[in-house]
């Protein structure tokens, strides 16, 4: 190769690690910073990177606050992701297998929650919830069931999206030579279609845990001062002047995702992710 | 047999789109009524709130601000992502692709609140960077990040740049070497085996890439409030402050509606340009 190929070559592969320095350096450093011992000036920390010195102590300091705060935002998170495949998947299954008139259409209808902004189905949620509490006295905003739905909202067309893909890509006649053997229809679809399209629903549930776990915009109008979740949290003490103990609750956040992903990596391989697309 | 699949189809169907139909209508028609203050809200529809939208130029400056701001960070994001996508998508090592591509992931999967804290720690004024630049003098005063535009930008950059090299990887992907090879081969110089071959047929998977970062920069809200420090107006910024600092429900609903009429106009308007481009070209060429 001569001299003139390798310049480009450097060039680019220098661009790229830029690019990866640029996305991965505030993650390291958030979680390098929770570790430093900080300056304290008038109760408040000064945390800095690199960390002058180890210590857990913010970890022991963190507030049962937002301890509170991420229990919120995990078990919402799961009952979006659970709901969100519960109605996902059927609605995959018959985007792609019936004949129902009028299916680009629906197809898009479900896919429009991507379209809205999150900060525009934050506001329609919570004047809807007003609507409904005015009209039938059910006050929903600030609760579990409120938010839950929201989420559910824009976690749904991440399964629809990637269960649809895994669909396109089955081979129907799996499911005739099952049939043909003498399984009946449920028995073919949970011994044959079920299993195939898994990785898909993973995949799916993944993306809509992930969507409705990193939520703020429609959780600022959802929660309520005493009902809220961690990014809410986080968002609300770095609008002014945020604590150390923000940087540790964070890194456990980062250590979880990590660990999920590892957990994804080996059930299903992290490839589903990419195959599925996020964008449903 | 067919029969099943659209009764399976339909309690779906009826629990989503009533979902969307509902919280659509409510929130459009909400933003008809007038603000009477602390909150609350008349009982006529009215066109009050648009004509102030459109009039006060507050409101109206704020979207066009959006839509600059997300057309320039789509621009930045692409010409990032794009080389990044192609390298790992051409890489000769299956192992090392997979480690890229998974540290795209895992950086994607951070919620961007945290992403955001790390930005501020990195690029505050008395932050690593600045300290580093400031001590090898190559400026003299510490770059500011935070409160101004660039911040922003920076912060929507680490929003949809991971989503964009995800997006651009899958299409590259499928692009078979052979043609890059077959072009070469027959003297086309890299650069141009790159613009006739490789990018055209990446085409509709940039576009739709685009679009779709285009509508998360948008919406984009934390990256905006936080490293705008309030000094970046954009639209969504906007409309919290509306609803949170002065309880205008009404006007939230209209700017909102707005915000996504615009969203949804400049998505059908690039996709229609973009079909009367490609028309165009093919019949020059």
């Amino acid at each position: 190769m001569s001299g003139s190929k390798k310049l480009p070559k450097a060039l680019v592969g220098s661009f790229v690690f830029l690019v990866y320095l640029f996305l991965l350096a505030p993650v390291i450093v958030v979680a390098a910073a929770s570790f430093d011992g900080g300056k304290s000036v008038a109760g408040r920390a000064f945390l800095q990177f690199p960390p002058s010195d180890l210590t857990f102590y913010w970890y022991e300091q963190i507030q049962p606050r937002l301890w509170e705060a991420l229990g919120v935002s995990v078990s919402v998170a799961a009952v979006a992701a659970m709901v969100g495949t519960l109605i996902g998947v059927p609605a995959a299954l018959g985007i792609v297998r019936s004949n129902i008139p009028g299916k680009t259409l629906i197809a898009t209808l479900f896919r429009a929650p991507l379209q809205i902004p999150f900060i525009v189905i934050g506001i329609a949620f919570l004047q809807t919830y007003y609507y409904v509490a005015n009209t039938l006295g059910i006050g929903v905003q600030g609760t579990f069931a409120g938010l839950a739905l929201g989420h559910t909202f824009v976690a749904t067309p991440y399964v629809v999206g990637s269960v649809g893909a895994a669909l396109q890509r089955f081979d129907i006649r799996l499911e005739e030579a099952a049939l043909s053997l003498g399984a009946n229809r449920l028995t073919t679809f949970r011994r044959i279609t079920l299993p195939i399209i898994m990785p898909g629903i993973y995949a799916g549930a993944l993306f809509a845990f992930m969507v409705s776990f990193g939520d703020v915009p429609i959780a600022l109008f959802l929660t309520s001062a005493t009902y809220t979740t961690l990014p809410v949290e986080i968002f609300h003490g770095m609008e002014f002047d945020f604590e150390a103990t923000v940087l540790a609750i964070s890194t456990v956040v980062l250590l979880g995702s990590l660990v999920v992903l590892y957990f994804i990596q080996r059930l299903v391989g992290l490839d589903v992710l990419l195959r599925s697309g996020g964008s449903g | 047999m067919r029969a099943n699949w659209t009764l399976v189809l339909f309690p779906a169907m009826l629990f989503s789109f009533l979902l969307l139909g509902g919280t659509q209508f409510l929130f459009i028609r909400a933003g008809f009524f007038e603000d009477l203050g602390i909150g609350l809200i008349g009982d006529e529809l009215v066109l009050s709130n648009y004509v102030t939208a459109f009039t006060d130029s507050f409101y109206f400056d704020s979207l066009i601000l959006n839509i600059q701001v997300s057309v320039l960070v789509v621009v930045c994001a692409l010409i990032c992502s794009y080389p990044v996508a192609y390298v790992i998508a051409r890489m000769r090592s299956q192992q090392l692709a997979m480690i890229m591509l998974a540290a795209i992931v895992v950086s994607s999967f951070v919620t961007i609140v945290i992403k955001v804290l790390g930005l501020i720690i990195i690029f505050g004024s008395d932050g690593a960077l600045n300290q580093t630049l400031v001590g090898l003098g190559i400026i003299d005063q510490p770059l500011q990040v935070v409160g101004n535009i660039y911040g922003v930008i920076i912060g929507l950059m680490h929003y949809v740049l991971g989503f964009m090299v995800l997006m651009l990887f899958s299409v590259i992907q499928t692009i078979p070497r052979s043609l890059e090879e077959a072009a070469l081969i027959h003297g086309a110089s890299p650069y141009r085996m790159f613009m006739r071959v490789v990018f055209p047929l990446s085409l509709p998977g940039v576009v739709t890439g685009a679009l779709i970062i285009f509508n998360l920069c948008m919406g984009a809200f934390v990256s905006a409030a936080l490293l705008g420090g309030g000094k970046v107006l954009t639209l969504p910024v906007v409309i919290e402050r509306t609803i949170v600092l002065d309880i205008e429900y009404a006007m939230g609903g209209t700017l909102s509606a707005i915000l996504l009429v615009s969203v949804i106009l400049i998505n059908i308007l690039s996709v229609w340009l973009l079909n009367r481009f490609r028309k165009a070209r093919l019949v020059i060429t």
